[in-house]
This record gives structure tokens, C-alpha cells and sequence, in this order.
């Protein structure tokens, strides 16, 4: 039995919004970085979906470009986040508050 | 289900000033490990001539009239994305000549800075030319990555690493914001190229893929409501890097928000063009309003920034060809004037170690040269004649005024009026208030020449501006008969191949 496409489309789009409210809701980086990761991820999905349903190349070939670039984003990310915990001993949202007007 | 790629050496010779760079970093980052005696000023200087050679190449390849696409598609050179690998190329040869002292502040790494910022120079002339969804989205993530660990170089100090933070957890949200965007467009479409893509139906789908786009592009050039990371990430990162990221990727970013609303939206102008009037209200009152209670320069200039990021969305919302012509020569302007007052805020910090603006109290009476630069970049800012600001603000009000965008018009012209405030109080401090320390200033050669350059580039172009406009308008001649369906430049190469 066939997949539909619809299938497909409802998993990335609640991916995505788990994702989204993750960023903009949760407070510690590092699970920050993990929802950005699940955007990525549903994007991935979508694409890949599409791609087979449309009988396009193009799709795949993006979602394999955004896995080689979230793994990019993870490293320099991470980097920064060992960085920042090095001179504050926390990974808080909140505690990033050197900089404001 | 098959893709083909076919690329001969003749064609690659449209990539060749990416690939000079290409080599030039790499040779860099050699020489940097293999000669560790070498003074790391001098790899400042081996950047520059790099630069220089592409920069040559490049206004060879726009007197010739090179153009063409290459990568099936992925890739165009024309004389837009020539127009935008100049000015970033420019800008980026500022900005090193501006860096040379400022790098001696770091402890390690001195000589990987040169290569992350030839890196994210490279990033951001590939981002002059995309055509598709594809390579968008690359450039766009090749270049931020460089800042990513530039913004947050300085690592013993905690807002430099704050400051990398917070822009990178806003930089991979917007590319989240992106994948999904552009997943969503090529589910409707089935295409990736912007051209391709315009002959499409419209469906609500695509509507949404579209907005996510333009609120991940928004977040690069810090339109309202995206604005939130210019801020504290201009405030905390070094000053030379502030200065590039006020202008490098912001310029780069017009040039694919300029193909993606002409060439693959051109049949929706109706309905972009409100969003992009929305947008440059709100950049423009937001930026200018929460300027004026600033203290410190680098978030004054971060606000006046999102400002002027209003301003360049006038000629945006105008969707004419001269609208387009009105942004290529506003961002022109806007290198000299705003790479130059950066220059000014990174020679004063060099000497006294402050960015806050009321040590720059009685600054005419310790370094005129300084106060009397400071004067003409932060007037060209603001848009007094007869400096470069002048014309570029005239023009894009008058392609707006063409499009009877009247409103829009007016609140542009209220800003300007608020903006001169904030400008002024500076001017103020420097020429009126006393010095609390009255030891003069000597700046050194190098932020000598960039602020000379900055000072010629805005008189020049104030003055006799007619060279530089038509060079703009030629720019855009692609986008002339303006129509649903504007199709890329055919393949003209003068090297019979």
C-alpha cells in the first residue's frame, strides 16, 4: 500500500512546528539548536517527498545540500556554545544578558 | 528521473574571479602556517592585493560585457550580480585595510581572521549570482558561516561570544525558516529556477513558501519585524566585522530579493508590493526612533542601519526597473558613508578603547581629521546635499514618487527629519562639548587611507554622481521591459568558446 502524499506533507508540517515552538519557547541552547535541526529535518521530508511524487531530481538533491549544511551549522554552533560556557558556566537563554539597550 | 551536468572550460571562465579568490584564501591560510614568523599585518596587506586582482577581473569582465549562466541554471553572471561582486569586493578591501590594527587585539588566530573574512567575501559574490532555490540557499548559509565564528572572535570578551550566540541561533533559525520555505515552494511548483517558477499558478501553499523565504532573507538584512539580532550582535562583535555585516551581506542579500520579486513574483506585484511598504515603514520609524536613546555608537549606527535597510526597501516596494536602478546606487552610497564612519568609530577605539559616544566629547579638538570625517559620513548618512546620501535618497523618493507610493514617501521624508537628530547629537558632542581628556589623537596610515577612500567615495559620488547612476542603470538593463516572464541573459562570451 502506497503512502500518500498527504501523509508525507502532515508529518513535516507538525516537524516543523515542533520545531518552531522549540526555538522560540524552550531556554537552553543546546535544545535550541536540536529544534533548528528538526526544521531542517521536516524541510528534508518535504523535499524528499515531493521529489519522488513529482518525478523530479531537484528535490533530493536539496535535501542532500541542507543535511551537509546542518551538519556545518551544528559544528560551528557547538563551537560557540563550548566558547560562551566557558566564560559563563551555563547554557541559559536567559542569562545572555551582557548586551541590551 | 535522470540530471545532467555539463560543464566545458569555456564556461568556468565566467566563474574565474570566484576562483581566484578561490585559490588566493586558500594560498593565505598556507601561508599562515607555513612562515609563522611572517608579521600577520602582512597577510592584511597579501588579502588586499588579492582582492585587488579579483577586482580587476571583475570591471574587465563588466567593460567587456561577459555574461552568462552556468551550472544548469544554477549560476548567472550579469551585469547585476558584476554590479554586487564589485561592491562587495570593495567593501571587503575596506574593511581588511580597517581590520590591520584592530587584529592585533586578539590574543590567538590573527592570521585565520583574514581567511574567514576572504571566506565570507567569497560567499557573499557567489550570493550575487544565484538563480534558482538551490543556490540561494548555499551562498546564503556559505556566507553567514564565516561570520558565525567571526562575530565571536574576540574570546576572552564575554559580549563578543553573547553576541556570536545570539546571531547564530537567529541566523539557523532563519535558514530553518528557509528550507521549509523553499520545501514548500518546490512541492507547488516542481521547479527551482526563479524563472521557471513565475509560470506557475498561484496557490496558497506557494503563497506561504514565499513569505518564510522573504522573512529568512529579511533576517539578513535586518528589515522589522527581523530585526531583533542587529543590535546586540553589531554591539558585541569586533568593529571591523560590524562594519562588514552592516554592509557586505545586507547588499548581497538585495541582490537575490531583487531576482526573486522581479523574476519570480513579477506577476504578484500587487499584493509584494504592500508587504515591502509595510516593512519599510516599520525599518525605517523603528530604527530611526530607538536610535535616538542609544549611548553607544555601534548600536546608534546598528539602528540607523535598520533605518536605512527601510530606506533601500522604498525602491524595492517601487518594482520598476528605476526603483532597482534607485537601490543599486542607495547601497553604493551606502558603502562609503557607512564603512566610513565605522572606520572613524575603529580609529578612535583603537586609541581610546571606547565606542561610547560621550567619549567622543570635544573629539575636533584631539583629532579634527577625525571629527571633520566623522561630520561628512554621518551628514551623508542622514542625506544632506551635496554629499553621496543626497542623491541616493533623491532617487529612490523620485522612483517612488513615480509609483505614487505617496505615503510611503511621506513617512520616508519624517524619518529623515528624526535621523538628522540623532546625527546631529553626535556632531555635537564632537565639535561643541569639551574633551574630558585632551591629549590629541594620531591615526594611523592604514585607517588614514580607509577613511580617505570613504571620504572621496562621498563626494565624489554627491557631486558628480552621473558616471555611477548610468553605471547602475546599465546594471539593470535586464529588467527594462519588466514583464511576468524576464528571462535570463543569453550566453555571450568573448573568448570564442
Amino acid at each position: 500500500m502506497a503512502v500518500p502524499l498527504s501523509a508525507y506533507i502532515v508529518v513535516s508540517a507538525v516537524l516543523f512546528t515542533t520545531g518552531l515552538i522549540g526555538v522560540l519557547i524552550r531556554r537552553n541552547f543546546i535544545i535550541v539548536l536540536m529544534s533548528v535541526e528538526i526544521m531542517l529535518n521536516a524541510a528534508n521530508i518535504n523535499l524528499v517527498a515531493f521529489s519522488h511524487y513529482l518525478e523530479s531530481m531537484a528535490g533530493q538533491i536539496i535535501a542532500l545540500f541542507i543535511i551537509a549544511i546542518a551538519a556545518g551549522e551544528a559544528a560551528v554552533g557547538l563551537a560557540i556554545i563550548i566558547v560562551v560556557f566557558r566564560g559563563k558556566i551555563s547554557t541559559n537563554v536567559d542569562e545572555m544578558n551582557l548586551l541590551k539597550w | 528521473m535522470t540530471f545532467s551536468l555539463n560543464v566545458t572550460g569555456s564556461d568556468l571562465i565566467l566563474m574565474l574571479p570566484e576562483i581566484i579568490l578561490t585559490l588566493w584564501l586558500c594560498g593565505i591560510l598556507i601561508v599562515d602556517f607555513a612562515m609563522p614568523k611572517l608579521p600577520k599585518e602582512q597577510l592584511a596587506y597579501l588579502s588586499v592585493c588579492g582582492l585587488a586582482i579579483v577586482l580587476a577581473n571583475l570591471v574587465w569582465f563588466d567593460l567587456e560585457g561577459v555574461s552568462g549562466a552556468l551550472f544548469a541554471n544554477m549560476f548567472v553572471l550579469d551585469r547585476m550580480a558584476l554590479f554586487f561582486k564589485i561592491l562587495i569586493v570593495g567593501a571587503t578591501m575596506l574593511v581588511l585595510l580597517a581590520s590591520r590594527d584592530y587584529v592585533q587585539r586578539f590574543r590567538f588566530f590573527k592570521g585565520e581572521y583574514y581567511f574567514l573574512v576572504l571566506m565570507s567575501a567569497l560567499g557573499m559574490m557567489l550570493m550575487a549570482s544565484p538563480n534558482d532555490l538551490l543556490s540561494m540557499f548555499i551562498t546564503l548559509e556559505f556566507s553567514t558561516f564565516g561570520f558565525y565564528v567571526l562575530v565571536a572572535y574576540l574570546r576572552e570578551d564575554a559580549a563578543s561570544n553573547e553576541a556570536g550566540l545570539k546571531f547564530f541561533i537567529l541566523g539557523v533559525f532563519a535558514a530553518g525558516l528557509l528550507t521549509y520555505g523553499i520545501s514548500l515552494v518546490y512541492g507547488e511548483t516542481g521547479k527551482i529556477v526563479f524563472s521557471e517558477i513565475a509560470a506557475t499558478a498561484w496557490t496558497p501553499g506557494l503563497t506561504i513558501g514565499f513569505l518564510l523565504i522573504f522573512a529568512s532573507l529579511g533576517f539578513k538584512i535586518g528589515a522589522v519585524p527581523f530585526h531583533s539580532w542587529i543590535p546586540d550582535t553589531y554591539h558585541g562583535a569586533p568593529t571591523p566585522i560590524t562594519a562588514f555585516l552592516s554592509i557586505a551581506p545586507k547588499a548581497a542579500t538585495f541582490a537575490i530579493l531583487v531576482r526573486l520579486f522581479f523574476v519570480s513574483l513579477a506577476a504578484l506585484k500587487p499584493a509584494w508590493v504592500l508587504l515591502l511598504v509595510g516593512v519599510s515603514i516599520l525599518s525605517m520609524t523603528y530604527g530611526n526612533i530607538v536610535a535616538i536613546a542609544q549611548k553607544n555608537i555601534k548600536r546608534l549606527l546598528a539602528y540607523s542601519g535598520i533605518a536605512q535597510i527601510g530606506n533601500v526597501l522604498i525602491g524595492l516596494a517601487a518594482g520598476t526597473k528605476m526603483g532597482e536602478d534607485a537601490i543599486l546606487f542607495y547601497l553604493l552610497t551606502y558603502v562609503f558613508a557607512n564603512v566610513g564612519a565605522f572606520a572613524v568609530v575603529i580609529a578612535v577605539s583603537n586609541l581610546i578603547r571606547s565606542d561610547e559616544i560621550e567619549d567622543y566629547s570635544g573629539l575636533n579638538r584631539r583629532s579634527p581629521f577625525l571629527a571633520f570625517a566623522m561630520l561628512v559620513f554621518l551628514l551623508s548618512l542622514a542625506g544632506v546635499p551635496p554629499l553621496a546620501g543626497f542623491i541616493g535618497k533623491l532617487y529612490i523618493f523620485l522612483a517612488a514618487i513615480k509609483e505614487e507610493l505617496y505615503t510611503l514617501i511621506m513617512v520616508g521624508l519624517v524619518n529623515i527629519v528624526i535621523s538628522m537628530y540623532y546625527y546631529l547629537i553626535i556632531v555635537k558632542k564632537m565639535y561643541i562639548n569639551e574633551p574630558i581628556d585632551r591629549s590629541p589623537l594620531t591615526v594611523s596610515p592604514s585607517m588614514q587611507a580607509v577613511i580617505y577612500v570613504g571620504l572621496a567615495g562621498t563626494l565624489v559620488l554627491g557631486i558628480y554622481p552621473k558616471p555611477f547612476i548610468e553605471w547602475a542603470v546599465a546594471a539593470t538593463l535586464m529588467f527594462s521591459n519588466f514583464a511576468p516572464a524576464a528571462a535570463v541573459a543569453p550566453v555571450v562570451l568573448p573568448f570564442g568558446g
